[in-house]
C-alpha cells in the first residue's frame, strides 16, 4: 500500500500531464495509425479476472494473460499454453507439459510453479474449479515445465475447465501474483499474454491502454476465439470510456475511436448509413435476459406463483423494448439454455412460448394464496437493460392483479438488496433483472443460475434436489447423448419448477470503421489478428 | 492583513471539517454495496461477505472515521475499493481536464458576460438590454446536456468544425487542447454567462446612477472611461462575489457536461464513485470540491481590498 | 451684494417650460398592469398555463403515461402520438405532459421547503448570538459541497421518489436562505427602531414578526422564485444522471434521461421536455425578476 502526500500528487500530477501522462504525446505518425481506439461495454475500474468476476474484467484480462487452453468456435477446449497432455488410464492423473519458449511480460519464463500457484488461486473462485479441488489429490509441478493433478475420481471436463472463456478464466500468472489471497485483488498486472498492461497511460474510469508484447509467441494454428495463433498487428490498444451512448455513436461517426463494443440497438440504423461504418452481430452466443424470484419468500415460495409468471410474461415485450423492432436480435427461448447451441432444450417449455395466457395465470396465482401483498420489485436505473425489463415488469405485475412496489435504484444497490434473505418488507426483495451472457448458458457447467441447492445457490435460493441430481448427470456424462438428456431433464424439471423467469434470448451488435479487419463474432472482443490501415 | 489571511484559513478548518463529517457519515449509512458490485453477477452471498471483510467494511463507524481523518492530515486519502489505486493518485490524474474546462468556461463566460451586463445597463431600458436580458434568462433555462447535444451535434457532427469527444492534454498543443474544450466550456458557460451578466447589469445600473458618474460626465469624461473606469471598478465587488458563489453550480454542471463530452474529468470520477459507492473515492472528491472552494472564496475575498481601497482587514 | 432679481424690481410671469417630460397618464386596471410590469405579466401568465396544464393533464387528451406498448417504440410524432412514441412504446406527449406535475411540484415543494427552513435556521442565527457561528459554520460547510453533488450523494442514501428528490435539493439550498436572512436580521438589529423596541422590553418574536419579517419577505420571495427555477434544472439533472424520479412516474428529467442515447435519431424525446422545461423554467425566472424589480424601487425599470 503506498501513502502518497497531497502536494507530492498534485506536482506530480502537473508533471504527469507534462510527460503527456494521459494520451501518448508525440508518436510517430504511423505508431499512431496503428493505435486501435476501443469503446467497452464497461468501465475497467479494477483489474483482477479471478477476484472481480465482471465481463469487463474477463474482456481485458484475455490480453494481458494466456490460459492453458482456450476454446473455440464450437466451445471445444484447444491446447493453448500446452504442448501436450496425458490422461491415466483410469482418468484419475493428468500430465501436462508447457510449451517452449512462453514468457512473461517481465521476461522471466512461464515455469509450471507459476501455473500451480495460478490454477491453485483460480480453483478457490470458480465452480468447476472447485469440483476439482474437492477431487483433488495433489496438484504439482514435476519440473520447470511440467506439472501434474491428481484426482480422487475421474473428471471428464477438465480441459473445458482449464480453457473455457467463462470468468473466471484460468488465467496463467507469475507465482508471486497467484499467491496473493483470492478475496484480494492483485496489485501488479503482468502475465504472459500477447499485450501488456500499460500501467502508468489507466486512468480508471476513463482510458485503459495494452502495448503489444514482442516476446510472445503464437502458436502456428489459425486463430479461433481463444484457441490458436495471436498474432497482434498492431502496437497499441487504447481502451476510451464512454458513459454516454450517444458520444461513443458520434465519435465513431467522427473517426475519434475505432470500435465500439456495444452499440445501442436504436443507433444502429445511423452507424449503418455511415459508408466508414460496418456493423455485425457481437456475439453469436448473445444474452439471456433474467427475471428472478426469491424463493424464500410470500407469494414466490410457492411453484404455482412460479409458474404463473412463467405463463404470463411476454418474452417479445421485454425483447422489443430492449432492442427494438429488428426481429433479428431476439428470440423467444422454450427452455433455460442458450439457443443455437448444441444443448439447446425446449422440454416441458410449453408455457414459455406462443400466446400468453393471462387469465390462467391469475388462477394459479390465486392457487398459490396470493394475497394482496406489494411485490417488491428492485430495479436498477443504471443499466438499460435492467432498467427496460424493471419497466415492463411492473407493467406484467400489474396486469395481473398484483401490487407493485417499485424501488428504482441503481446497480450497486440491487447487489446489495438481492443478496438479503430477509422479508421483502424488511429490506429483502422478491423480483430483481438480470442478464447473463449467452456463453454461461451454454451448458450447466458455468450456469451458477440453475443451481438449485437451497442456500447456497445464487440469489433466489432456489431448493430441487432432483434438478441438482441432473446437473450431476450432466456433469458425469460422457457423450453429447448422454449430455442432452441431462439438459433436456434439467430443462423439464426447472420448468415446472419456475426456477427463474428467462425474459428471452437477445443478440447486440458490434460496430467499428471500415479501415480495421479481422473483428470476430465471439462472446468477448479478441483483439488479435485485428489491424488498421 | 497576514493576521486576516491567517484567521480565514483558520476558519475554514471547522469548515471542512463539517464537511467531512458529513460526507463520511452519509456514505457510511447508504445502501448499496461495493462488495457486491466487485465479487460480480456470478458470486455467491459467501464470496460477497468474504469480500467485504477484506475490504475493512464491517468495521464500527468511529474506528472506519477516525482512521480515515488520521491518514487525511497526512495527505493520504486512502486506496479506492474498485481500482486498488490511491485515491490521490486517482485524483491527479483527473485534474488537469476538470481544470482545463474550468478556466476556459471561466474565461469565457466573463469576458462574454461582463461586457453584456455592461452594455445592458447603459443602454437600460432600450431594445439591446431586453435582448441581452431575455438571452441570459434563457442561459439559465435550457438544461445544460440539451445545450451540450444542440452544440455537438451541429458543430461536430454537422459541419464537423471541432470534435465531439474527449480532452487533449495541453502538452499536445494549445490549439489541439482548446479545440477539445471549446464546446464542453460554451455549454457549461451558458448558466455562468446569465448569472454574471444579470449581477453586472445590476450593479451597474446602481452605480450608473450615483452622484459621482454624473459628476465624471459633467467634467467631460468619456462614455468608455466612465463605464470602464470608474463605473465598473467600482461593480467589481459583486460581480467577482458571484463568480465566487457560481463556482459550485460550475462544479455542478461540469458533472454533466463532462458525462456529455466524455471528458475523463473529476466530475465523471465522482459520479462513477457515487454510484458504486466506492466510499474513499467519493470523500477525497468532496473534499478537494470543497476546499477548492472554500480557497477560492477566501482569494475572492482577498481581491476585495485591490477593487475597493474602503475594505482594509 | 443685493440680490434683486436680473430684471429689475417686479419678479417676471413664471417662464413657459418647454413640454419636456409631458404627464403621463397612468393606465389602471389589469391591462395598465400589465403595461407596467411586462416581465412578471408574461412569466406569470406561462405560470398558469402549466399550472392548468398540470392539474387538467387528464383531461387534455392524454393517455396513460405509463401504458408499455413495446411493439410501437419509438414512432415519430403523428396524429396518433402528437410527440410521438419512447423506447417502451410510451407516449411522450402524455408524459411530457403529466411530468409538468412533478417539475411544478419538485420546484415549489423545494422553493417552500427550503424558505420556511433557511427562514428559521436565519432567524435562530441572527438573533441567538452564541448559536450563530455554529451554525453559520454548518451552512457553509454545507454550502462548498456541490449541491448537485450533494444531492446525488443524498440520493444514493435512499431510494428514488419525488419525495426525496425534493429533500435532497432542499437540503442543498437551505444554506443560502439561512444566509440570506441572517443578513437581514443582522442588518437589521443595527437599526434604531429595532434597538429601541429591543430596549423597550418587547419579546423577540413580537420584533420578528413586525420588525424582521416584512423585511426579509421581498428578498426572500425574489430567491424563493430563483429556488424554484433551479430546483427544477436539478431535479432534470439528477433524473439525466440516473439518480432522481423513478421513471414510473414521468418527469421532463427522466423522459430527457431516457431518451438521451437516441438523440440523435429521435430527436423529439429530449426536445419536447426540454422545450416545456425550458419555458416553464424561464416562466419562473420571469416572474422573480419582474417581482425583484417592482418590490426594490431602487431597480426598478423606469417606464
Amino acid at each position: 500500500m503506498e501513502r502518497r502526500s497531497f502536494l507530492k500528487a498534485t506536482a506530480g500530477a502537473a508533471a504527469f500531464s507534462a510527460t503527456g501522462g494521459i494520451t501518448a504525446p508525440a508518436l510517430a505518425q504511423g505508431a499512431a495509425a496503428r493505435t486501435l481506439r476501443f469503446v467497452p461495454q464497461a468501465n475497467l475500474a479494477n483489474f483482477d479476472p479471478i477476484w472481480g468476476t465482471q465481463y469487463v474484467v474477463r474482456n481485458a484480462s484475455l490480453l494481458v494473460w494466456d490460459t492453458l487452453y482456450g476454446v473455440d468456435e464450437t466451445i471445444t477446449p484447444r491446447r493453448q499454453m500446452v504442448e501436450s497432455e496425458e490422461v491415466s488410464a483410469d482418468g484419475l492423473t493428468w500430465t501436462f507439459k508447457l510449451r517452449p519458449g512462453l514468457r512473461f511480460h517481465d521476461n522471466t519464463p512461464v515455469l509450471a510453479k507459476d501455473v500451480v500457484a495460478s490454477l491453485t488461486r483460480w480453483a478457490v473462485r470458480d465452480p468447476m474449479g472447485q469440483m476439482l479441488r474437492a477431487l483433488q489429490n495433489e496438484l504439482v509441478a514435476v519440473d520447470d515445465s511440467t506439472f501434474r493433478w491428481s484426482l480422487k475420481a475421474p473428471y471428464p471436463k477438465m480441459l473445458l475447465a482449464l480453457g473455457k472463456n467463462n470468468s473466471p478464466c484460468a488465467f496463467i500468472m507469475p507465482e508471486r501474483i497467484a499467491k496473493t489471497d483470492p478475496f484480494q485483488q492483485i496489485t501488479e498486472y503482468v502475465g504472459s499474454g500477447p499485450f501488456r498492461f500499460v500501467r502508468d497511460e489507466w486512468v480508471p474510469g476513463a482510458k485503459a491502454v495494452f502495448a503489444r508484447f514482442d516476446g510472445y509467441v503464437p502458436r502456428e494454428e489459425k486463430p479461433s476465439w481463444l484457441s490458436g495463433g495471436k498474432k497482434v498487428l498492431v502496437e497499441r490498444v487504447e481502451w476510451i470510456v464512454m458513459p454516454d451512448p450517444a458520444t461513443a455513436a458520434a465519435a465513431l461517426q467522427n473517426g475519434e475511436v475505432d470500435w465500439w463494443e456495444s452499440p445501442i440497438a436504436d443507433l444502429v440504423p445511423v452507424l449503418r448509413r455511415n459508408r466508414n461504418i460496418e456493423v455485425d452481430i457481437a456475439d453469436p452466443l448473445g444474452n439471456v435476459g433474467s427475471f428472478r424470484m426469491n424463493h424464500l419468500h410470500a407469494p414466490f415460495n410457492d411453484p404455482r406463483a412460479r409458474r404463473a409468471i412463467l405463463m404470463a410474461l411476454s418474452q417479445e415485450d421485454y425483447m422489443r423494448s430492449l432492442v427494438g423492432d429488428d426481429q433479428s436480435l431476439w428470440k423467444e427461448m422454450g427452455g433455460f439454455f442458450t439457443p443455437n447451441t448444441p444443448l439447446y432444450s425446449e422440454a416441458g417449455g410449453e408455457i414459455m412460448k406462443g400466446p400468453r395466457n393471462l387469465d390462467a395465470a391469475k388462477k394459479l396465482l390465486q392457487e398459490a394464496g396470493y394475497d394482496g401483498r406489494p411485490i417488491t420489485l428492485v430495479v436498477a436505473q443504471d443499466q438499460p437493460i435492467t432498467k427496460s425489463f424493471g419497466d415492463v415488469s411492473a407493467d406484467l405485475l400489474k396486469r395481473l392483479g398484483m401490487n407493485v412496489d417499485f424501488v428504482a435504484t441503481d446497480w450497486g444497490t440491487v447487489g446489495a438488496r438481492r443478496a438479503l434473505k430477509t422479508p421483502p418488507s424488511q429490506g429483502g426483495w422478491h423480483i430483481f433483472h438480470t442478464w447473463h451472457a449467452g456463453a454461461d448458458c451454454v451448458n450447466p457447467a458455468p450456469y451458477t443460475a440453475m443451481r438449485a441447492n437451497g442456500d447456497n445457490a445464487w440469489f433466489g435460493w432456489p431448493n430441487n434436489p432432483d434438478i441438482e441430481a441432473a446437473r450431476d448427470q450432466w456433469f458425469a456424462a460422457s457423450d453429447l447423448a448422454g449430455e442432452k438428456a441431462a439438459v433436456d431433464k434439467m430443462n423439464a424439471l426447472a420448468v415446472d419448477f419456475g426456477l427463474y423467469a428467462p425474459t428471452g434470448f437477445f443478440l447486440s451488435y458490434q460496430a467499428w470503421r471500415k479501415n480495421i479487419t479481422g473483428v470476430v463474432k465471439a462472446p468477448a472482443p479478441f483483439f488479435w489478428g485485428v489491424s488498421k490501415t | 492583513m497576514f493576521a486576516y489571511i491567517v484567521r480565514r484559513i483558520l476558519a475554514t478548518i471547522p469548515v471542512m471539517a463539517i464537511v467531512a463529517l458529513f460526507v463520511f457519515s452519509l456514505l457510511y449509512i447508504a445502501p448499496g454495496d461495493p462488495a457486491a458490485v466487485i465479487a460480480g453477477d456470478q458470486a455467491t452471498p459467501a464470496d460477497v461477505e468474504r469480500i467485504r471483510a477484506s475490504l475493512g467494511l464491517d468495521r464500527p463507524f468511529l474506528v472506519r472515521f477516525g482512521e480515515w481523518v488520521f491518514r487525511i492530515i497526512q495527505g493520504d486519502l486512502g486506496l479506492s475499493i474498485f481500482t486498488n489505486l490511491p485515491v490521490t493518485r486517482m485524483i491527479a490524474q483527473r485534474i488537469e481536464p476538470t481544470l482545463s474546462l474550468m478556466v476556459v468556461t471561466l474565461v469565457l463566460a466573463i469576458s462574454v458576460a461582463v461586457p453584456m451586463g455592461v452594455v445592458a445597463a447603459w443602454k437600460s431600458g432600450s431594445l439591446i438590454d431586453r435582448m441581452v436580458m431575455g438571452f441570459a434568462v434563457l442561459g439559465f433555462s435550457v438544461p445544460v446536456f440539451v445545450v451540450g447535444y444542440l452544440l455537438a451535434y451541429v458543430f461536430a457532427l454537422e459541419l464537423d468544425w471541432l470534435p465531439v469527444q474527449g480532452y487533449t492534454p495541453i502538452s499536445n498543443g494549445f490549439w489541439p487542447w482548446f479545440k477539445n474544450l471549446i464546446l464542453p466550456a460554451v455549454a457549461l458557460g451558458g448558466v455562468y454567462i446569465a448569472l454574471i451578466a444579470r449581477i453586472t447589469r445590476a450593479t451597474m445600473m446602481e452605480i450608473l446612477q450615483q452622484d459621482y458618474i454624473r459628476t465624471a460626465r459633467a467634467k467631460g469624461a468619456g462614455q468608455t472611461t466612465i463605464l470602464f473606469l470608474h463605473a465598473l471598478k467600482n461593480a467589481a465587488v459583486p460581480i467577482v462575489t458571484i463568480i465566487g458563489i457560481g463556482l459550485a453550480g460550475l462544479i455542478g454542471g461540469a458533472v454533466v457536461t463532462e458525462s456529455v463530452f466524455a471528458i475523463p474529468g473529476l466530475g465523471r470520477l465522482t459520479v462513477d464513485a457515487i454510484l458504486r459507492r466506492d466510499y474513499p473515492v467519493i470523500q477525497g472528491v468532496i473534499l478537494l470540491f470543497s476546499f477548492v472552494y472554500v480557497l477560492v472564496n477566501l482569494l475572492i475575498d482577498l481581491s476585495y481590498t485591490l477593487f475597493d481601497p474602503r475594505i482594509r482587514y | 451684494m443685493s440680490t434683486t432679481f436680473p430684471s429689475g424690481g417686479a419678479p417676471a410671469a413664471a417662464p413657459v417650460m418647454p413640454d419636456v417630460m409631458p404627464t403621463r397618464v397612468a393606465r389602471k386596471g389589469l391591462s395598465g398592469y400589465i403595461f407596467r410590469n411586462p416581465t412578471i405579466a408574461i412569466g406569470g401568465f406561462l405560470l398558469l398555463l402549466l399550472i392548468f396544464v398540470a392539474v387538467f393533464a387528464p383531461f387534455l387528451w392524454t393517455k396513460d403515461p405509463t401504458a408499455l406498448a413495446p411493439a410501437m417504440r419509438t414512432r415519430a410524432p403523428s396524429e396518433r402520438w402528437w410527440f410521438g412514441t419512447d423506447m417502451l412504446g410510451r407516449d411522450v406527449y402524455s408524459r411530457v405532459l403529466y411530468g409538468t406535475r412533478v417539475s411544478l411540484i419538485v420546484g415549489f415543494g423545494v422553493a417552500f421547503f427550503a424558505s420556511v427552513i433557511g427562514l428559521t435556521i436565519g432567524l435562530i442565527s441572527g438573533f441567538v448570538r452564541w448559536a450563530d457561528s455554529i451554525i453559520m459554520r454548518v451552512m457553509d460547510g454545507l454550502m462548498s459541497i456541490p449541491s448537485i453533488l450533494l444531492a446525488i450523494a443524498l440520493m444514493a442514501l435512499t431510494r428514488g421518489s419525488v419525495g426525496n428528490v425534493i429533500l435532497a435539493i432542499t437540503v442543498a439550498e437551505i444554506p443560502r436562505v439561512s444566509r440570506l436572512v441572517r443578513g437581514v436580521v443582522l442588518s437589521l438589529r443595527e437599526q434604531p427602531y429595532v434597538e429601541a423596541a429591543i430596549a423597550s422590553g418587547t419579546r423577540t418574536p413580537v420584533i420578528i414578526w413586525r420588525h424582521i419579517l416584512p423585511n426579509t419577505l421581498a428578498p426572500m420571495i425574489v430567491q424563493a422564485t430563483y429556488i424554484c427555477a433551479s430546483a427544477m434544472i436539478a431535479e432534470a439533472i439528477l433524473s439525466f444522471i440516473g439518480a432522481g424520479t423513478p421513471p414510473i412516474i414521468p418527469s421532463w428529467g427522466n423522459i430527457m434521461a431516457e431518451g438521451r442515447a437516441l438523440w440523435q435519431v429521435k430527436p423529439y424525446i429530449v426536445f419536447f421536455p426540454a422545450i416545456f422545461l425550458s419555458i416553464t423554467v424561464l416562466a419562473v425566472n420571469l416572474v422573480g425578476d419582474g417581482l425583484r424589480d417592482s418590490l426594490d424601487p431602487r431597480l426598478a425599470k423606469r417606464v
